[in-house]
């Protein structure tokens, strides 16, 4: 329908329906088996996930975190000991007893995103030297469902010459990652840079001096196009690179491969799945929830002390024990945020599956429908709406 | 004791007449009734008098009886229901003349109906009355005749400023020729109308004949690239679309259509008035355009391009039809946003991108077109040997540095220059950096009002006009004192601890041009 497409993600024994909305989940935060590996707000969020008894034992939740991304960077960011991180990546996430309940896709990012800003992936706290191969292991130590390259993402103030740059170690990495993944299990997905067309296609151009075209259209399974984080507020610019990255992808022979779109917030995805984008991750749902802010919709936010639990049917919501929570009455001031967390990503959830279900339909006014009553309400992003239902989904006026 | 409050009859006339000015307004009161009355025939003649214009309107509708002759000369008992004239308002218009007659057929019966000297009785406080006469006719008779001796337009509206060219475009613009309803329904009647003007105030057509219908220039999607401009005569219609708006308090329905296209096809459309303030977004009533809504259109969109004729039933005219009465009520608000969002559709179509592009690029090779012209007398100039004097900023920088070996005491390299700044450029002089403002001429400076402060060097073609040059330093610059002295190629500036500064005149180095070199094509 249009550009917009529907279908199945499959990747080992797991099955995903698509498009959909991978919540980032911090799996390591630093803490122990006891607290689920976590603290705060990233505690109670593993805990829906997992149905624990803290939260009232309740497994309606499993089915939100059908796929999940997380990333190498979360062992980084917490200062852990050598001990610690031994221990996380001694056994795969999914065959660790904790998490024994959850069984969603782990889409397992390299942490390229902290090349930014002059970031490293700091592996000092546990003594350990990052580079692609060793990204490479802790991916497959934790046992991601979806890996990606080492990646060196770019910025809009890059000049050309610092992207050419950050497109060959990329490509350096692409060349070892390939080698060393070649016997992996699951999904690998090269990672793709790019504001434009031509920024694209010198970025393909780049890293096929490494690895070849053909090689790269044989070994991956799909592309995650990045870089995209720095202007995810500028609705046209993020559109002008989606449109652009399924040019480039159609002439470059990748256009049949699934298309993830990383760290982007979720109210633009209506846009981005009319465009032709099949999975995206965000933690939207996180971040709103740490500053308070409970989701009404996609499009529209309030302070949780003034949202009115009754309008919503969620199982957050529903239940007493987590209103009570919500009001603040938790063992832990930080446990209040975790069910708005929730609640958010179940709202977020809920409205892929809408937007999914009207893709399905083959309708294309159906979800034209659905863009004009939500994307298109909010006064900077109506143009942006207007130009992908001209765009992509067979337009107003044809 | 209860009080009823008083209704001054006679002022309310007055005041209600008083509102219509331009004997336009007769006309569109009169095809509206007329449209009202079913005629499919309708013809006015104005002819120029003394005092003001004699108007005759002639239609072939239902006519009206008894009750309706009331209501015609009556205030505020409309008979009519589902009709275009506002309570009734729009014939009290007629009053504002010396006599008005009405013959009307209705079911076998002619009334005819007298009212004399109405504005004189009114202007008096005398309700004016009039004399019915009623006789049988044959039913082949149909139809209202209505004739208006000596209606008093305002000021500035003297019936012999009309022409047929104006009154065809206000007929289009204003009234219910150009009504946009046959876009929507399929019964709306069609209607004859012809209007006459006496020979004494326009003698160069017979008469105009037009339709009850606004059509838009026909479609062409393409660009015509046998042309200069190929997007020139682009055109694309966009609607009749319905759309429901909800409110607080109810829904209302928009009949939206509309056209963007360029100049040539613009032209095609009849305008009124000021080409350029008849384009964009109009808002109407009856499916008659009232008044613009051009913020609709977002500004990055030219609204000149976009011709959107916006019907709603809900909103509310002042009496002479002219303004939107409720434009802070909810159903206002809710039509305005309905109309932004429909306009953005618009504008986002590729189809009007594209028109945008190729009149860009029309425009560009415009303007190369018109370089190339003035390079050709650029190049004309440096052959004949006059291109010495400067004429901008970089053109002084460059004939310093042309100059500065050969003539020039000491060499002087411009290391930096921004034109915009106030210390236009950065220059080394013998091995030291000084601060210079870059002039065609030294008055330049003053004439710019920029200070002298952080200023070591003017460098200009020349001094320019001595006297203004005096005249700074017999009445002070900016405030302070400044004394010029053009021997020695000096100023000093401010009251106390003068600033001193270096003026580099170049024309006085340079021996008038002679064409070195003659540019081969
Ligand atoms: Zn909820």
């Amino acid at each position: 329908m249009g550009d917009a497409r529907a279908g199945k993600l499959t990747i080992g024994d797991s099955v995903i329906e698509t498009p959909n909305l991978f919540p980032v989940v911090n799996f390591y935060g630093g803490g122990t088996e006891n607290s689920v590996y976590g603290g705060g707000i990233h505690r109670t969020v593993k805990e829906f996930m997992i149905g624990a008894d803290r939260i009232g034992g309740d497994d309606a939740y499993a089915k939100f975190f059908d796929a999940v991304m997380t990333s190498v960077s979360s062992l980084t960011d917490y200062n852990v000991s050598k001990e610690r991180y031994a221990d996380y990546v001694y056994e795969p996430i999914k065959e660790r007893e904790v998490f024994s309940p959850f069984n969603g896709v782990i889409f397992l990012d390299s942490g390229g995103f902290k090349f930014l800003n002059n970031e490293s992936l700091d592996g000092s706290d546990f003594q350990e030297d990052i580079d692609q191969a060793k990204v490479f292991e802790i991916q497959k130590r934790m046992g991601g469902d979806i890996i990606v390259n080492l990646d060196h993402p770019i910025t809009p103030s890059d000049t050309h010459e610092e992207r050419l740059e950050k497109a060959r170690k990329t490509g350096k990495n692409i060349e070892i990652f390939l080698d060393l993944s070649d016997e992996y299990t699951g999904a690998r997905y090269l990672t793709l840079h790019g504001y434009n067309y031509s920024m694209m296609d010198a970025f393909l151009t780049e890293i096929t001096d490494y690895v070849s075209a053909e090689k790269l259209r044989s070994s991956f399974d799909g592309i995650a196009l990045g870089s995209l984080v720095p202007m995810k507020d500028n609705r046209s610019a993020l559109i002008d690179a989606v449109i652009d990255c399924h040019e480039v992808l159609h002439d470059w022979g990748f256009d049949k491969l699934p298309l993830h779109v990383l760290g982007i917030s979720s109210r633009a995805v209506p846009l981005l799945v009319a465009l032709g984008v099949d999975t995206f991750d965000s933690s939207t749902y996180l971040q709103n929830a740490i500053n308070g802010g409970y989701f009404l919709s996609l499009m529209e936010t309030v302070n949780v002390n003034e949202a009115n639990f009754d309008e919503c049917d969620c199982p957050v919501c529903s239940s007493q024990h987590m209103r009570r929570w919500m009001r603040g009455n938790a063992p832990y001031k930080k446990d209040m945020l975790g069910p708005v967390a929730m609640h958010n990503l179940i709202i977020q959830k809920r409205e892929i599956e809408e937007v999914r279900q009207r893709v399905k339909s083959g309708d294309s006014s159906s979800l034209v429908e659905y863009i004009e009553g939500t994307v298109a309400q909010d006064k900077p992003t109506r143009e942006s709406a207007h130009r992908v239902v001209n765009h992509s989904l067979g337009g107003y006026f044809q | 004791m209860k009080k009823a409050p008083k209704v001054n009859e006679v002022n309310e006339f007055l005041e209600i007449a008083s509102d219509f000015e331009d004997p336009l307004e007769v006309i569109r009161e009169s095809l509206s009734n007329s449209y009202d009355a079913n005629a499919s025939n309708i013809e006015i003649e104005i002819k120029s008098r003394e005092m003001g214009s004699d108007i005759i309107i002639d239609d072939d509708g239902d006519g009206m009886d008894l009750r309706d002759l009331e209501s015609f000369f009556d205030l505020g008992n409309s008979r009519k229901t589902d009709s275009i004239g506002y309570k009734g308002h729009g014939t009290k218009i007629f009053y504002k003349s010396d006599e008005i007659v009405v013959n009307t057929v209705h079911d076998g019966t002619n009334l005819r109906a007298v009212m004399s000297d109405p504005w004189k009785k009114l202007n008096n406080r005398v309700l004016p009355e009039y004399e019915v006469t009623e006789t049988p006719v044959s039913n082949l008779h149909k139809g209202t005749r209505i004739r208006i001796h000596n209606f008093r337009s305002g000021q500035g509206f003297d019936p012999e400023s009309l022409t047929y060219n104006k009154i065809e475009h206000y007929l289009k613009w204003k009234t219910i020729a150009g009504s946009t309803a046959h876009m929507f329904e399929d019964d709306q009647h069609e209607m004859d109308i012809t209007v006459r003007l006496g020979d004494e105030i326009d003698d160069s057509y017979p008469e105009v004949e037009t339709k009850n219908r606004l059509e838009f220039p026909n479609e062409q999607l393409e660009p015509d690239y046998s042309s200069d401009f190929p997007a020139e005569r682009m055109c694309k219609h966009y609607g009749p679309t319905e759309v429901e708006a909800d409110y607080d308090g109810g829904t209302t329905t928009l009949h939206i259509t509309g056209m963007v296209g360029g100049k040539a096809a613009r032209n095609e459309l009849p305008t009124y008035g000021k080409h350029s303030a008849q384009f964009g977004v109009w808002l109407a009533k009856d499916h008659i355009k009232v008044e613009r809504l051009n913020e609709a259109i977002s500004h990055d969109n030219e609204f000149l391009h976009f011709f959107f004729v916006v019907n709603c039933q809900d909103i509310e005219l002042s009496a002479n039809r002219e303004t939107i009465r409720n434009k802070s009520s909810p159903v206002f608000q809710a039509l305005k946003e309905a109309t932004e969002f429909h306009l953005s559709k618009v504008a986002q179509d590729p189809w009007f991108k594209e028109y945008l592009e190729i009149r860009r690029e029309a425009e560009i090779k415009r303007r190369a077109r018109n370089r190339r012209a003035s390079l050709k007398l650029r190049r004309e100039r440096v052959e004949s040997g006059d291109s010495g004097e400067p004429s901008n900023r970089t053109e002084v920088l460059l004939t310093l540095a042309r100059e500065n070996e050969n003539t020039l005491p000491g060499q002087i390299s411009v290391e930096d220059y921004e034109p915009d700044s106030d210390v236009h450029a950065i220059a080394r002089q013998n091995g030291k950096l000084r601060n210079a403002a870059v002039h065609c001429s030294l008055t330049n400076h003053f004439n710019e009002e920029l200070t002298f402060e952080e200023v070591d060097l003017i460098i200009c073609w020349d001094h320019g006009d001595p006297v203004v040059l005096r005249e700074y330093e017999r009445q002070g610059y900016l405030g302070e004192d400044i004394e010029i002295d053009l021997e020695e190629n000096g100023l000093l500036y401010g009251d106390e601890n003068p600033t001193y500064v270096e003026i580099l005149p170049l024309s006085h180095h340079i021996e008038p041009m002679s064409p070195r070199a003659v540019a081969d094509d």
